[in-house]
């Protein structure tokens, strides 16, 4: 079904059932014979209608039907339709100006979110441009450079030079390469407004892989392990969460000072998969700690510190992928020292044969 | 000059990609015969009849899977993908065309000769790899007598459920080729392959890993690709 279509049978259905409900309650009121509350109770659902419904229309039909059954079933004619009393014109225009109000006021609202939310994808794009054009420098740098030396100078470089300048250019492309690797996941989520898909992945065969590709770059490094037992599935683009693992990974490799081990550790709670990747190293500063995610770090500190490039980026790509997962992402320092990055995903049913 | 080297047909439209996988095969003893787009590439392949084919699919006049398309309804010449698309269902729509393998753009030098190997391997020789003489299989550690459709490590025996046995024989009888999703579920379960037929297979994958006692992230004797499917290793 068209998610409008079914918005407005929802809001449709919200309609009547607040009206029933305040129908009922009203007979009750006149059973014990508290008259006076009843038109206060009408005003009360037309104020929530207005509320919880899109647009104006379902907050204006329930204010002139509540005044009609306001008017038929509790003014006296009792269960007869008599507009001659002035009372009634006076709590139909109230009613009507309640409905009128609270619509306009919550349209208002969901557009200012809307809007707000729109700019918060703006500024991260912006940053992260701003991050990535200054940061493709510097290994374009060594590409071009070296590449350029060796085709004019070749006869004049010793072997030695040149293997040096190719292994140059060898690695700062593989650097380029996980950098295009973390944008393309960004317009993987990005392209257009096309929602995730995302499979029923299982939870083994996602580490599996992480941890496989995370050893083809760091040989040396050990990763602790602490998987659940039993089957897994997370729904998720197991591609872009591959990349948030590794991104983390790899920020640890790269800043966590001085650390010995490095664990990731899954555990799950109530359909949620919580990701833990921790560290013992120096961890995060606290001047860092508040904006990690943004994608940009102060560049009076960072333009001479070439270890850190990358480091934003790669922390913002996965709050950007986390995020249109649904889940949330954190960063914190842990009480016996260094970093821990956690993230929720939500799990599905465990099925075991 | 040596005759006896294996021919490879190099379908790609990029100068400079062409040049360095070129210099690349060649500097590895290789034959190379080259075409830039999709009609140039069909005359060299009718002409030469080449031992291996590398693709790229983005081709100027025609994509290059009508080519794979072509090849595959009369020859099981082997067919290498390149392409600049990582994505599950790429690799799963042309794997399921009769691809024997997909490597993405950029690759190293190392992995595209490693790929060029194994499919010339297992193209050539009729005991693929692992295989025995008398109904055997062995990679590692890892044994399969078929007749008596027992699985071994390390000489103890791996209690399989016929299931997973299947699953088993199925990957190591395609050993060294990424079989996927559905090509396993066909094969197993004589199945169109659904949704709860891959997590079926998942959960099964999953015992078998047990049983095999996987560590994770350790190179082992199957390997999963997310989303796409699962390979039997010929090197442990």
């Amino acid at each position: 079904m068209h998610p409008t279509t079914k918005k407005r049978i929802t809001d449709a259905a919200l309609t009547v059932l607040i009206l029933a409900a305040s129908f009922g309650i009203s007979l009750l009121f006149q059973k014990f014979s508290v008259w006076e509350q009843i038109t206060t109770l009408f005003a009360f659902s037309v104020f929530l209608i207005s509320l919880v419904t899109d647009g104006y229309l379902y907050g204006a039909v329930s204010a002139i039907l509540s005044v009609l059954i306001i008017n038929h079933a509790f003014t006296y004619p009792y269960f007869d339709t008599d507009f001659s009393a002035p009372s009634s014109i006076i709590s139909a225009i109230i009613m009507l100006v309640i409905s009128i109000l609270t619509s306009a006021f919550t349209t208002k609202m969901k557009e200012w979110q809307r809007v707000e939310a729109e700019s918060e994808k703006e500024r991260m794009r912006a940053n992260l441009l701003r991050a990535v054009s200054h940061d493709l420098r510097t290994p374009l740098t060594t590409i071009y450079g070296a590449s350029s030396s060796i085709v004019t100078n070749y006869d004049k470089l010793s072997d030695a030079q040149r293997m040096q300048m190719a292994k140059g250019i060898r690695e700062d492309s593989e650097w380029l390469i996980r950098m295009v690797e973390n944008l393309l996941s960004i317009t993987r989520i990005d392209s257009g407004t096309v929602q995730l898909i995302k499979t029923p992945t299982v939870l083994d065969e996602l580490i599996d892989s992480v941890i496989l590709k995370f050893k083809k770059r760091y040989p040396d490094q050990r990763v602790e392990l602490d998987i659940p037992d039993g089957v897994v599935f997370i729904p998720m683009d197991a591609i872009l969460i591959e990349q948030v693992l590794l991104n983390i990974l790899e920020n640890a490799i790269h800043h966590a000072k001085g650390f010995t081990r490095l664990a990731l550790k899954v555990f799950v709670i109530d359909q949620k998969a919580i990701f833990e990747i921790a560290d013992d190293g120096c961890g995060i500063p606290a001047e860092k700690l508040d904006r990690i995610f943004l994608g940009y770090s102060d560049k009076a500190e960072s333009t001479a510190d070439t270890q850190s490039r990358n480091a934003g980026i790669g922390l913002s790509v996965c709050a950007t992928i986390v995020k249109a997962h649904g889940g949330d992402i954190t960063a914190e320092n842990a009480k016996s020292g260094g970093a821990v990055f956690r993230f929720v995903l939500t799990t599905e049913e465990v099925s075991n044969e | 000059m040596n005759n006896n080297k294996y021919k490879i047909l190099l379908v790609e439209d990029e100068e400079n990609i062409l040049n360095f996988i070129t210099a690349l095969l060649e500097a590895n003893d290789y034959q190379v015969i080259s075409a830039k787009s999709y009609a140039n590439a069909k005359i060299m392949y009718a002409s030469h009849v080449p031992d291996l084919v590398i693709l790229d699919l983005g081709l100027p006049d025609k994509d290059g899977s009508t080519l794979l398309k072509e090849i595959r309804a009369t020859e099981l010449t082997p067919v290498i993908v390149l392409s600049a698309r990582n994505e599950e269902r790429e690799k799963v729509k042309l794997l399921d065309m009769g691809a024997n393998d997909y490597v993405t753009k950029p690759f190293g030098s190392d992995e595209l000769l490693a790929r060029v190997r194994t499919a010339l391997r297992n193209s050539r020789h009729s005991t693929n790899k692992g295989h025995l003489p008398g109904g055997k299989f062995a990679v590692g550690e890892l044994t399969i007598d078929y007749d008596a459709r027992q699985v071994f490590i390390a000489g103890e025996e791996i209690k399989l459920t016929q299931t997973e046995y299947n699953i088993v024989a199925f990957l190591s009888e395609n050993c060294e080729k990424m079989m996927t999703y559905a090509a396993i579920i066909k094969a197993v379960w004589r199945e169109y392959p659904s949704d709860a037929g891959i997590k079926k297979l998942q959960v099964n994958m999953a015992n078998i890993r047990k049983k095999f006692g996987v560590r994770l992230g350790e190179s082992s004797y199957i390997t999963n690709e997310l989303g796409v499917g699962y390979r039997m290793n010929g090197d442990k």
